[in-house]
């Protein structure tokens, strides 16, 4: 006999009420899913109780111990066996109160879901007590006192010891203990003015002070997600009808290749939420290098009332009233931050990726004597030198030489220098106080000129040359039909293309901006670039499209001479574009080989 | 070989020569400059293989010879040289000694036989003209030229060579520089041939701003433009010029006659609010009146208003203001005319009493 494993109707089955402690472990499984999940719950309960410092510890990544301490209120012995019933939470007490809830908590479901599915122990003291009282998770005996500092701990051991199915289902310790630290992270990240530390195995893992300052708050944020984020973002805070947004947003250039580094609160509230997520994406749309993700640490703040955060029971998910504002929001914010990062302003992007350790101190750049006027609310990252307090002298030290003569030049050295010559009729070399900087010259040419015909088509269409001596092209027929069917996509960015012949086209017209370009080889790349988009010529996505075509073949190709003139231009053209770091397909544009990197290679100074 | 001169007749002929050596040439021998010693005479030739320079001077050598020596470091050393200081060159084997008074330099030389020169040329055709008049007809074209366009032909000007008459016409595909000049030279047959850029910048070098005479002559590939003592030779480029003739329109319905300076400083002051983003100037015609107004991204402006003789009713019409300036400039007379037809179509500029000098300007719309 086989025993059948597909669900089948059982019909000699009555209808009844299941025990409690069923329903329990039903219900644990919405919430209860892996030991990731119950660190997860018990932290929210420990920062809904105002704690200001909260020790995680696990044994076997949670499986056989997850003990959580607080210095939170606590909770009085006469609620502590009600804290275990379902439904009974101390978070909300009404509808109105759900309709804007501002705890992490509110559903009253965590502690009565791990207590079925572990032996659990909770005990606690509250400021009036003098001392603590403990109660098992089984509810079998009345709570009992016990010593205990004001607070509360949670143990929960042999987690799934009744639930055979969800422990197989479990993964690898390591993987586990990774879900585990994530998402102690993610909380860590949503509340700086807590401390957190993590121990597995009796060993320190995270250990984080309450940050109470935005230099602690940067700190914290580069212990969490690298030193290298921190250093290569900039910080951002906007605030506009109702909302606000602020945190760190990495630069294109450290896009990286999972969106493993995005990390979004809303009314601190960890969330995934696919409203910013496309909006961030749409932020980074034409500074991002192919498949890349950006990387960002970014809070929302808003009305409580505009938001649902029970569309899910471990709320990692959250509804907005409205999203459409909120998603416009975010992507001005870190466009506007984004276009914000110029030379001077930015951390060069270095040529040389720096190991993990000590990669923080290599990559700060030496605040400049004044930068760049800033638009907007953009800090700098310079303020956050003070971080690492051997830097600034060191630098110092080494830069003293280069800047000197900087201070005693009225004129401020502009950030990308001046050109020294161009290597390989590609690359422009600059000296700037830092060392040395070199500049993709076609892919900066780009940039810069895709940022004005931008700027020229928005500003009510794009100043057009007439050629007196027009440009004739032999075209096959997928060209022909390109021309035939997209006359009113050329026309917007400015071209007049028409056929003579069936084979034969004629370029009339011109956009002014690309007046020096190879006007047959320009259009022809047109060409072939909106066929294999298949563009339609309505949308703006199509005609942004076509103007970054037009940007790459128009701009200054490789093996062009320029001299030393053209060559400043075109760093000056730099430092005033938006997003002027990376080309429009988000390669970078220039490179920074500092002074000390130099002296490294030759060994100098050692 | 040995020569003894004059530091200054040796300067000389070097300094009209040097033009033509790059600085950056990959070839060697390309830094030298071929010092050829006869018994009657000196000559100096230096070239970038594209562009040849060859310098005369009646300076019979002690002991005829042929050496090619470093032609910067040649001329730092003359230079530097006290004046009326006698110089003398030695030439011995691989070394060559330059000794005046108590200095001595010796220079590396290169064999002369291996330096590249343009004997011999299949030459026709001579036509002479005055200097002057040839060195003010590429002033007035040159600047139409395209600069490193991919339609290589345009890299040049145009020079067209017919019984009783010389022109030169330059285009970078926007606009038009025509001049013409007329000679009593007989040609067997019209041609037409591109000079490039470089060709024809280090030629307006060398032309001398008064009647004497320079010879044109041409073989298939090269131009040659002999001027007294020193001669000129550059390469042709290959290439098809597009056919200025049907570019240049007829008198357009609406003329223009204005005070050709006056528009011209209008039009330089209304330009200051543009910058290299952003050329475009925009002319309003009225009866009796021009104005001038240019505008850039930020929103900043300009205006002028000048009077002119115009009767053709309202119009507007744009155009990028460097490609005017220099189109009024390159004019002389004190009117200029400017004649359109209507505000996509190009516009003739010329001197308004009638000359040898026609400009056409594509609009721009803005």
């Amino acid at each position: 006999m086989c025993k059948s494993y597909i669900i089948s109707p059982l019909l000699t089955s009555r209808i009844q009420l299941l025990p409690p402690q069923l329903i329990s472990q039903i219900a644990a499984g919405e919430v209860v899913e892996r030991p990731a999940s119950v660190v997860k719950e018990l932290l929210e309960n420990s920062l809904d109780a105002g704690a200001s410092r909260i020790v995680v510890e696990v044994e076997q990544a949670g499986v056989r111990l997850i003990r959580i301490r607080d210095n939170g209120s606590g909770i009085t012995p006469d609620d502590l066996a009600l804290a275990l019933t379902r439904h009974a939470t101390s978070k909300i007490a009404s509808f109105d109160d759900l309709q804007q809830v501002a705890s992490l908590g509110f559903r009253g479901e965590a502690l009565p879901s791990i207590a079925s599915v572990s032996r659990l122990t909770l005990t606690s003291r509250t400021a009036g007590q003098d001392s603590g009282w403990r109660i098992s998770g089984d509810a079998m005996d009345e709570a009992a006192p016990v010593p205990h500092p004001i607070g509360t701990t949670v143990e929960v051991r042999d987690l799934f010891f009744n639930v055979p199915a969800r422990r197989k289902f479990l993964r690898s310790e390591r993987t586990e203990f990774s879900h585990i630290e994530e998402g102690v992270r993610r909380l860590a990240l949503s509340r700086f003015t807590v401390g957190f530390s993590l121990w597995h195995h009796q060993r320190v893992v995270l250990n984080l002070e309450p940050a109470t300052d935005q230099i602690a708050w940067a700190q914290r944020v580069a212990e969490l997600c690298g030193p290298e984020f921190i250093a290569a973002s900039a910080f951002t805070d906007r605030e506009d009808a109702g909302l606000r947004l602020w945190g760190w947003i990495g630069l294109p250039e450290t896009a990286r290749a999972q969106p493993d580094l995005q990390y979004f609160f809303v009314n601190g509230r960890p969330v995934r939420d696919r409203v910013i997520n496309h909006a961030l994406r749409q932020a980074y749309q034409d500074v991002l290098y192919r498949d890349r993700h950006p990387a960002a640490v970014l809070y929302l703040e808003l009305d409580p009332a505009a938001l649902d955060v029970n569309a899910h029971p471990t709320k990692q998910e959250v509804r907005f009233r409205e999203s459409s504002p909120v998603h416009d929001f975010i992507r001005r914010t870190v466009q506007t931050a984004l276009a914000d990062i110029r030379p001077g302003t930015a951390p060069p992007p270095l040529i040389q990726v720096e190991g993990r350790s000590g990669g923080l101190v290599h990559r700060f750049s030496p605040p400049g004597p004044s930068g760049l006027p800033l638009r907007g609310v953009q800090e700098r990252m310079s303020a956050y030198a003070q971080l690492h307090q051997a830097t600034p002298a060191e630098s110092d030290a080494a830069m003293t030489s280069a800047t000197a003569i900087a201070i005693t030049e009225p004129d401020p050295e502009p950030p990308l220098g001046y050109a020294l010559g161009q290597l390989h009729g590609c690359y422009v070399l600059a000296e700037n106080p830092s060392g040395l900087v070199v500049v993709d010259m076609h892919a900066a040419h780009e940039r810069i000129l895709y940022e004005r015909l931008k700027a020229a088509l928005a500003e009510g269409g794009l100043a057009t040359q007439a050629l007196l001596v027009p440009v004739t092209l032999t075209v096959n027929a997928s060209e022909r039909r390109q021309i035939e069917e997209q006359g009113n996509l050329f026309a917007k960015a400015g071209f007049e293309v028409a056929l003579l012949g069936p084979e034969i086209a004629v370029v009339r017209q011109i956009p002014a901006l690309l007046a020096g370009a190879d006007i047959a080889g320009l259009v022809r790349d047109m060409l072939a670039d909106l066929a294999a988009e298949q563009a339609s010529d309505r949308s703006e996505a199509a005609i942004l499209a076509l103007l970054g075509s037009l940007a790459c073949h128009g701009a200054i190709r490789v093996n062009r001479r320029l001299n030393l003139l053209e060559m400043n231009a075109l760093l000056r053209d730099m430092e005033r574009t938006d997003h002027g770091g990376q080309c429009n397909h988000g390669r970078p544009t220039w490179a920074q080989l500092t002074l000390e990197e130099l002296d490294r290679l030759f060994r100098r100074g050692r | 070989m040995k020569l003894e001169a004059k530091r200054e007749h040796l300067l000389k002929p070097l300094q009209s020569v040097i033009g033509a050596v790059e600085r950056r040439q990959t070839l060697p021998i390309l830094t030298n400059v071929l010092v050829n010693a006869t018994e009657q005479a000196l000559t100096l030739t230096a070239t970038d293989l594209e562009v040849e320079l060859c310098a005369r001077a009646e300076l019979p050598a002690e002991t005829p010879g042929a050496i090619t020596l470093p032609a910067r470091r040649l001329h730092d050393i003359l230079r530097a040289l006290p004046e009326d200081a006698t110089v003398t060159v030695t030439a011995d084997g691989d070394k060559t000694t330059v000794r005046c008074g108590r200095s001595r330099f010796t220079l590396a030389t290169l064999p002369a036989s291996d330096f590249p020169t343009l004997e011999n040329l299949p030459l026709e055709g001579e036509i002479r003209v005055p200097q002057g008049a040839l060195r003010s007809m590429i002033e007035r074209t040159h600047f139409a030229m395209a600069q490193q366009d991919v339609r290589y032909y345009l890299n040049g000007l145009l020079l067209e060579v017919s019984s009783g008459i010389v022109r030169l016409v330059a285009t970078d595909g926007h606009r038009l520089a025509f001049q013409e000049l007329a000679t009593e030279a007989e040609v067997a047959e019209p041609r037409q041939v591109i000079v490039p850029r470089k060709g024809i910048m280090e030629l307006m070098r060398l032309l001398a701003d008064n009647d004497a005479e320079a010879t044109l002559a041409l073989s298939p590939n090269h131009i040659r433009v002999t001027l007294g003592e020193i001669r000129f030779t550059s390469k042709l480029i290959d290439g098809k010029f597009p056919d200025y003739l049907r570019v240049i329109p007829r008198e357009g319905g609406r003329v223009v006659i204005a005070d050709r300076m006056l528009l011209r400083s209008a039009l330089a002051r209304t330009g200051i609010v543009l910058n290299d983003k952003s050329q475009g100037v925009r002319l309003q015609l009225e009866d009796w009146i021009l104005r001038t107004q240019a505008k850039n991204s930020d929103q900043e402006e300009a205006e002028e208003e000048i009077e002119i003789n115009y009767t053709g009713g309202p119009m507007e019409i744009g155009f990028n203001v460097t490609y005017m300036l220099d189109a009024l400039g390159a004019l002389s007379g004190e009117l200029a005319k400017l004649s359109f037809s209507d505000a996509s179509s190009s516009c003739l500029i010329e001197e308004a009493e009638g000359g040898a000098s026609k400009h056409v300007i594509m609009p721009m719309r803005l």
